[in-house]
């Protein structure tokens, strides 16, 4: 069907009616997502519990005992479990059903889901609910309409979630139980989850497989001063497979191609389970896990490609793919995901289309930010991966963070394509607050000759007569997130700071001096000195402050961080307030496992100089 | 019909979320024969005699309580003209029930609900549920089609019969009740059917005999 035999005026008006009928269907819509997640409350409630040692002489609904001879429980008709005379529900025509089943019948009947059992009957093609004509020719006259009926909402799409499609249309055995089967199921495989979480949290190798990833849960632990070892908990979060790839496995197990692992097989797996095993995982409740908690669960990952074309000065992220996602509307099982990146702090953002119903969604999108290639250095690369909702609503499915310093790009975005774990959010501020934590604050002065009377002339480093020379005085006055989780005991710092000055054109100097702790917290001490420093070319100088652990058991020293200070109008403020110096913070760059300064020539725009007095 | 008034009318009550569930009907038949008319005398209780032809299809939407229920009912008003069916019919999968009107003053109207109960066999589910009414039954001095005629071929297409007159605001709430009757005993059918407790008949999608009708992609 189509409207192109109508005049203008009269598909504008078939398509407001069609409008309207479309915000009708996304409240129907809401109102049944409601009553459904009511229903799995009541559900969860009773149902025959994996999480206690099931026994025949229960009831089902209550977890009351049965008596053998007195209030012994009949067999539901409609789920073919044990209950009790109080979980009954006496309905006219056929005697009684258990509660389950009859909130199930009645949402049924409110939902209008009867009506679309028996018109597939006579339409088999699996039609959904909101599949509807209307829609599609909204979508089809979206781009042609005169005036703006342009839906403001995504599209709501099939609420009929496909377990009770295929409950209803496909399989002959009651809903209630085969969803209680896949939770049995389920528990079979939290149990394995929950083996591995000492293997994941013991085994260092799967911890640093990403550099990257290691460093962001490190800056977390050190922010997150509440929680002793988020660091664990982060990967122990990340590792959990979502409840799409529980169903996923369950199927493979099963081996049914062709049927989802919640409609009914003739042997239930949870008909198998020996009940020893049933009890042993007693302590984990569905609820613990958040399974159905779209708030705690995130998994997941995310393909992304980072190269930097030079020519044109931009940034190229290449948005690949993301698999295991969870679901953005877990009760309805649906995800409609769309990426998000975000030049953290304050870059731009940027946004892939929006794939509907996967949770394995392959965008191939290229984004490009436009930025001066040393610009990047401190920023972070957030990209978040949302379900884009009805009513958009948007919902948080997980985020990669990659700090883009020191990154190596690669030519070929293709190749340098890398899976990444999609975690919990960092709040977004807190990163860029931590970012400009984490740094050494220093006092910088620099005494010319001119001005520091105790300072020689040297006329032979004076060539052509106008140079001025002078010292350059580091003094490390504190640090921030560098030092304090790295060293254990306060009473013995062992830590030694190396300043390596480089100045254009000219040789670089380098000093080392050890820290000392002065006092307690994050007070420090420890003083650089650069002689002959030339003023002029002080503006385009670039130092690089280290903090090394010596580590006597190691074979070298080991690096915990490092620290610049180039910005020119920096250097220029230190020169104008030449008696007193500056504290400036350092911003720091991220500590390399193979402990090597890394050479690259980074400028931070960030360096934000902090004149203070001396 | 599509107001501006009326859309606003139709926005409170559709937004309003307090019922049990929802119906939807649909209103067929020749074109003039009063399918707006009468949906207006339901919906907001207003007649007008000016004649204004609907332009594709537009709907209105009414909450009611009936049998300790609260049903909201989504009643769409088809354009009867030929140049629109293929909007209108597109429309038939959707709905639960119908109403498919005639004009008593009208021979050409009467003579093409044959016609229409055929659309709905096609277009529609099987349990489609249909009430023939003969519209205008005000205009007494005009009738062309007998009473009697009207209830024998309802007889015939097993549909229940109804005159009517939307100006007058004769059998119109009525009509919609016993509408919104059947269709709940057809679900209670339905549900009984499917219960397999009870009939012990494996539930499933049936394959059907014939092919598929036509227009399969369409659904409301």
């Amino acid at each position: 069907m189509d409207l192109s035999a109508l005049e203008g005026l009269e598909r504008e008006s078939v398509l407001q009616v069609l409008q309207r009928d479309k915000v009708l269907r996304s409240l129907e819509e809401e109102r049944i997502r409601r009553m459904r997640s009511d229903l799995q409350e009541i559900r969860r409630k009773g149902a025959k519990s994996f999480a206690r040692q099931y026994s025949e002489r229960t009831c089902a609904r209550c977890q009351r005992p049965l008596g053998r001879l007195w209030d012994s429980g009949a067999t539901c008709r409609g789920c073919s479990h044990r209950i009790c005379s109080k979980c009954r529900i006496t309905s006219s025509a056929h005697g009684w059903e258990c509660t389950v089943c009859h909130a199930y019948r009645d949402l049924k009947i409110k939902s209008g889901e009867w009506f679309l059992e028996e018109r597939a009957k006579k339409f088999p093609g699996g039609l959904d609910r909101h599949d509807t004509t209307g829609e599609k020719i909204l979508k089809s006259y979206q781009n042609f309409s005169h005036i703006a009926i342009v839906p403001p909402t995504p599209p709501p799409f099939a609420t009929v979630p496909s377990f009770n499609r295929s409950g209803g249309l496909q399989t002959s055995k009651p809903f209630t139980k085969s969803m209680e089967n896949l939770f049995v199921s389920l528990t079979s495989h939290i149990k394995k989850i929950s083996k591995s979480h000492n293997d994941v949290t013991a085994d260092p190798a799967l911890l640093t497989a990403d550099s990257c990833s290691v460093y962001r849960k490190e800056r977390r632990s050190q922010s997150d001063t509440a929680i002793n070892w988020p660091f664990e908990v982060c990967t122990v979060e990340c590792r959990r497979p979502s409840l799409s790839e529980l169903l996923r496995q369950d199927r493979a197990e099963e081996g049914a191609e062709s049927s989802p692992a919640y409609t009914d097989d003739d042997t239930s797996p949870g008909a198998e389970l020996p009940l020893d095993k049933r009890g042993s995982v007693g302590s984990i409740s569905v609820g613990d896990l958040g399974l159905l908690d779209p708030n705690v669960c995130r998994t997941g990952e995310i393909e992304l490609g980072l190269g930097y074309s030079l020519g044109t000065s931009r940034l190229e992220v290449s948005v690949r793919a993301c698999r295991n996602l969870p679901f953005g509307d877990p009760k309805r099982k649906k995800c409609h995901p769309c990426v998000k990146l975000h030049l953290l702090p304050d870059g731009s953002k940027l946004k892939t289309a929006v794939k509907r119903n996967t949770t394995d969604p392959v965008f191939n999108e290229t984004l490009e930010f436009s930025m001066e290639r040393p610009l990047l250095a401190g920023r972070t690369l957030q990209a978040s991966v949302w379900h884009s909702g009805t009513l958009k609503r948007r919902v948080f499915l997980g985020e990669a963070l990659l700090p883009l310093d020191g990154w190596n790009f690669e030519e070929n975005l293709t190749q340098s394509a890398r899976w990444h774990q999609l975690c919990p959010r960092t709040k977004t501020a807190d990163i860029a607050v931590e970012q400009q934590n984490r740094g050494l604050l220093v006092r910088v002065r620099f005494s010319s000759s001119s001005s520091s009377p105790r300072q020689e002339r040297r006329p032979a480093d004076r060539p052509g007569g106008g140079t001025v020379l002078g010292q350059l005085t580091i003094q490390v006055t504190g640090t921030r997130n560098m030092v304090e989780n790295l060293t254990k005991s306060p009473g013995c710092v062992n830590v030694s700071v190396r300043g390596l000055l480089s100045l254009p054109g000219g040789p670089r100097q380098s000093q080392e001096a050890l820290l000392q702790e002065q006092g307690s917290g994050s007070l420090w001490s420890g003083r650089l000195e650069f002689s002959a420093v030339p003023a002029p070319g002080l503006q385009g100088a670039s130092l690089e402050l280290s903090l090394w652990d010596p580590a006597p058991q190691g074979p070298r020293p080991r690096l915990l961080g490092t620290a610049r200070l180039e910005e020119a109008s920096s250097w220029q403020r230190v020169q104008q307030t030449p008696a007193r110096g500056m504290t400036l913070a350092c911003p720091s760059r991220p500590a390399k496992p193979e402990g090597n300064i890394v050479q690259t020539r980074v400028t931070d725009s960030r360096a934000a100089g902090v004149p203070q007095h001396a | 019909m599509a107001s501006a008034t009326d859309a606003r009318y139709g926005q409170k009550e559709s937004s309003d979320q307090n019922f049990d569930y929802m119906f939807k009907i649909l209103i067929i038949g020749n074109s003039s024969v009063g399918k707006t008319s009468f949906l207006f005398r339901y919906a907001d209780d207003s007649f007008t005699p000016a004649f204004v032809s609907t332009v594709g299809i537009d709907f209105k939407v009414k909450t009611i309580y009936r049998n300790d229920k609260r049903i909201k009912l989504q009643i769409w008003d088809t354009a009867g003209q030929e140049r629109y069916r293929t909007i209108t019919t597109a429309y038939y999968r959707g709905a639960m029930g119908f109403i498919l009107m005639y004009d008593i003053t009208n021979e050409e109207s009467f003579n093409a609900v044959q016609d229409w109960s055929t659309q709905i066999k096609t277009y529609s589910w099987d349990n489609a549920q249909v009430l023939l009414v003969g519209n205008k039954c005000d205009m007494e001095d005009e009738r062309v089609v007998a009473g009697e005629r009207g209830r024998q071929l309802s007889e015939h297409l097993g549909f229940e019969y109804f005159e009517a007159s939307a100006k007058d605001n004769i059998n119109v709430k009525q009509t919609f009740e016993r509408l919104v009757d059947i269709i709940c005993e057809k679900m209670s059918e339905s549900l009984d059917a499917a219960d397999p407790a009870v009939t012990g008949a494996k539930q499933g999608p049936q394959l059907t005999e014939q092919p598929a009708a036509p227009h399969q992609d369409c659904a409301c």
